[in-house]
């Protein structure tokens, strides 16, 4: 499935009603260069899920952690040099926990990231202005169906 | 000698204060992971309500894994802390080792599974031998379907005990034959079992370097994971 926004609230917008409808142990892959918005999707993602804490991109911490309706984890592995660094972690225990995770940079650790997973890839459309940007959804485990509950 | 013993290798978070002769208290948890909240509060619990405090403990015990790697981390953090400030020894045990003493006394060999994830386990293989636990293997982080097939080619009764056992209890029974599972009460870490092993040692004088001590992670060889990853993408092709 494929949105286009026109303007980061959008990207907010989509996040807030993606984190309303996410299950317990959700995968969610985001990848996008930078600049593309991933970080606003994960806020939107944060608030849909109850959580009130400001959010901020984890690119020091590599994981942060917050209580919502559900747990989340919010990776980005932007940093990370190694999937091995990222191992070390204990990222299975994350992501294979009860908790939502969201791994901004996903693509920078694709050995470890498992199949039942939603991908979330974002590229700007600079032909039709700055704020242009397409979000294409991913997933082969129907557990993700609910994004087809997605409407801007 | 008194011992404090603290397990957070696992789901369980165990701790206990035994001496020579029996365990003069335990609190254990076996309930959704939450070690770095209720340690402490259990430990306090534990000195309370038997009337003692840190100065009366001689020696502490922690376990050093396999396990969960933030688990390990908050309960060697914990001991390591403990042991400095009050200038005593601390000794580390294995999990397996002390889930393997569960089940004591146990004719055939002994097979503490813990869910590793991904389809694998950290195991290692035990016999009991004048009431001696003996590791007869290394500590392993191999797939279930590997495990089943190395115990395939034992000819005894194999026991299993561990959180490995909720996963993969089915897939066992299907695959093997003369194999048991410990009962509930037996089947979780606890800090008296890890507390007794350590006992042993630290009555021995035998004690971790608080520097050079660190937890057994026990990932598998990157060689062996970068050859899955390729197994893997050749699938999908």
């Amino acid at each position: 499935m494929e949105l286009i926004v026109t303007a980061v609230e959008e990207t907010y917008k989509i996040g807030e009603l993606l984190g309303a409808l996410v299950n317990s142990g959700d995968i969610i892959c985001l990848i996008g260069d930078l600049g593309t918005g991933k970080t606003h999707l994960a806020k939107g993602i944060a608030k849909g899920l109850g959580i009130e804490d400001h959010i901020t991109s984890p690119t020091f911490t590599i994981v942060n952690e917050y209580t919502g309706r559900l747990k989340l984890n919010h990776f980005d592995v932007y940093r990370v040099n190694d999937p091995d660094e990222i191992e070390a972690i204990g990222f299975d225990e994350y992501i294979f926990s009860d908790a939502v995770s969201i791994i901004e940079w996903a693509n920078f650790i694709e050995e470890l990231i498992p199949q039942g997973n939603l991908t979330i890839t974002i590229e700007k459309l600079s032909e039709l202005s700055d704020n242009h940007r397409k979000i294409s959804f991913q997933y082969t485990d129907s557990r993700y169906n609910y994004i087809k509950e997605i409407k801007l | 000698m008194k011992i404090l013993s603290l397990d957070s290798a696992t789901e369980s978070a165990t701790c206990a204060i035994l001496d020579d002769k029996r365990i003069l208290g335990e609190i254990t948890f076996n309930y959704k992971k939450q070690h770095s909240v209720v340690l402490m509060p259990m430990i306090d619990e534990l000195f309370n309500n038997t009337g003692m405090n840190i100065d009366d403990i001689d020696g502490f015990v922690a376990s050093k894994g396999p396990g969960s790697f933030t688990g390990l981390r908050i309960g060697m953090a914990t001991i390591k802390g403990l042991s400095q400030g009050t200038k005593k020894p601390f000794v580390t045990i294995s999990t397996l080792d002390s889930l393997a003493y569960n089940l004591a006394y146990t004719s055939g060999i002994i097979c503490p599974i813990l869910d590793a994830l991904r389809d694998n386990v950290y195991t290692a293989l035990y016999t009991f031998d004048n009431s001696e636990l003996i590791r007869t293997s290394d500590y392993m982080n191999i797939s279930i379907d590997e495990l089943i097939n190395m115990l395939k080619e034992k000819n005894c009764n194999i026991f299993f005990v561990g959180d490995g056992t909720f996963k993969f209890k089915e897939r066992l029974m299907s695959n093997l034959t003369d194999i048991g599972f410990a009962p509930a009460h037996l089947n979780l870490a606890k800090a008296s079992s890890l507390g007794e092993l350590g006992l042993k040692l630290l009555s021995k004088g035998i004690e971790d370097d608080i520097y050079g001590s660190v937890p057994i992670y026990l990932r598998k060889p990157q060689a062996e994971r970068e050859y899955e990853e390729k197994m893997r993408q050749d699938n999908d092709e």
